[in-house]
């Protein structure tokens, strides 16, 4: 596979996965580099190119409640949650722990193998 | 900060006027953040290469910009293979009419080679095509506009049991069939109506028309079954599988217009020639003939169609 493909099935794998992760995060109230440094800090790197867009495609979406605040002499947005937003988070995370629940015995190649050559010995 | 002041600037001169302000705020916002913030862990002010990184990091502003307001394509799409096709059906038609008015123009006299003759030609239909091609783009483009791919009613209501067997691939109506019925109908109806049209709003001669006049009251009674031609075509848009309405209707139409080649072949004579000017490039009698030839073998088309199709109903009855 060349690294373009992998570069393009990345990011594909990852773009759904980075609304849950932001949705998650804003459970509590984040300004756009303060949820950058939190999804840092989970282990989830994510560019300012993609985030900040990100956050206000969902905004427009309603599913993000915003305000404008003075916060350390600076002028800050404020994102938290809206209450439709916080209804979509829950459904998405049912249907994520479904998927991932189904894909982790799948992506175990040993424990796969293992299970098929069991099936073969009876 | 002249730099950053310069990429936020940058990003808004590429934003839609409305967005421009507040995206731009809260951009500054984020990157004085991200500004400050490396400050702090490296202990001091941030040198100007330093600064220079952060927003190179950012993405160019170009990107930037797409990444908050992403480029709506003026066709959507889903649209593309239905806008395709439409621009086929209407070039081809508009090339079709050119050169049977450039050929007329030609027998009626006008004096030019063969060069001026394919000249005219070419200049004329590209005058048209950008005509069509402008207002087709700008029809479909405001007709749809911010309309996202929805199912139309009679994608919600079909069944899995409606789709033809495997060993009945006829069943399917291909657009490209459906579009090359629509530019014959339309071509058709341009060539009666057109000349007509002219002399009633233009004050052209009447004799403008191709077709003798006792051709053309015939063309003009047969103009209400071209128009069902046309809405019979519309319909197997919308369905694309053939069923029995749609093959009776189409036996229908096909069998008028079988009809109608073969009284027009034997309604001598179908051209208004001038026969002064005409006679220096052909003889008329032999191109009267000709035309008879014509019309007989065009009436083999829709015949064809209604035999194939009365075969088709048969089959229809037996399953």
């Amino acid at each position: 596979m060349t690294s373009a493909q992998l570069d393009k099935m990345r990011l594909e794998l990852r773009r759904g996965v980075l609304v849950l992760a932001v949705l998650a995060s804003l459970r509590q109230r984040h300004y756009g580099y303060s949820l950058r440094r939190q999804l840092q800090d989970t282990g989830i790197d994510i560019d300012e190119g993609t985030l900040y867009p990100l956050v206000r495609r969902l905004a427009d979406q309603g599913l993000l409640d915003s305000e404008w605040q003075q916060g350390e002499g600076r002028e800050r947005r404020y994102y938290k949650l809206s209450e439709l937003g916080a209804e979509l988070l829950a459904q998405l995370t049912g249907e994520w722990t479904t998927l991932n629940n189904a894909l982790g015995p799948l992506l175990q190649p040993e424990q796969t193998i293992q299970t098929e050559q069991a099936e073969e010995n009876r | 900060m002249e730099l950053v002041k310069r990429y936020i600037a940058a990003v808004q001169r590429e934003l839609p006027e409305p967005k421009r302000q507040e995206i731009g705020r809260e951009l500054q916002a984020n990157i004085m953040d991200q500004l400050d913030a490396l400050a702090e862990q490296q202990g001091g002010e941030l040198a100007e290469q330093q600064l220079a990184d952060v927003l190179k990091a950012m993405g160019h502003p170009t990107q930037v910009a797409r990444q908050f307001c992403p480029i709506e394509p003026l066709i959507p799409a889903h649209l593309m293979p239905l806008y395709k096709h439409t621009l086929f059906m209407v070039l081809g038609v508009f090339l079709v009419l050119q050169v049977v008015f450039m050929t007329k123009a030609w027998l009626m006299g006008a004096d030019f080679g063969l060069f001026r003759f394919v000249m005219g030609l070419a200049s004329g239909f590209i005058e048209d095509a950008v005509f069509g091609f402008t207002a087709i783009t700008v029809g479909f483009a405001v007709a749809f506009k911010g309309k996202q791919a929805r199912v139309c009613s009679t994608d919600k209501q079909w069944q899995p049991q409606d789709l033809p067997p495997v060993a009945a691939g006829w069943q399917h109506i291909s657009l490209s069939d459906i579009f090359t019925d629509l530019a014959s109908y339309v071509f058709l109806l341009l060539v009666i109506w057109f000349p007509l049209w002219q002399q009633h709003f233009a004050e052209a001669s009447a004799d403008s028309s191709v077709f003798s006049s006792h051709s053309l009251q015939l063309l003009m009674w047969f103009s209400p079954v071209i128009v069902l031609g046309v809405l019979s075509s519309l319909w197997q848009l919308q369905r694309r599988i053939w069923n029995r309405q749609l093959l009776t209707l189409n036996v229908l139409v096909n069998l008028a217009f079988t009809l109608m080649f073969i009284t027009l072949a034997f309604n001598e004579p179908l051209l208004q020639l001038d026969l002064d000017t005409w006679s220096r490039h052909f003889d008329p009698s032999s191109l009267q003939l000709s035309v008879k030839i014509f019309l007989l073998a065009m009436a083999l088309i829709p015949g064809y169609e209604v035999v194939r199709d009365v075969l088709r109903l048969q089959r229809f009855r037996k399953s």
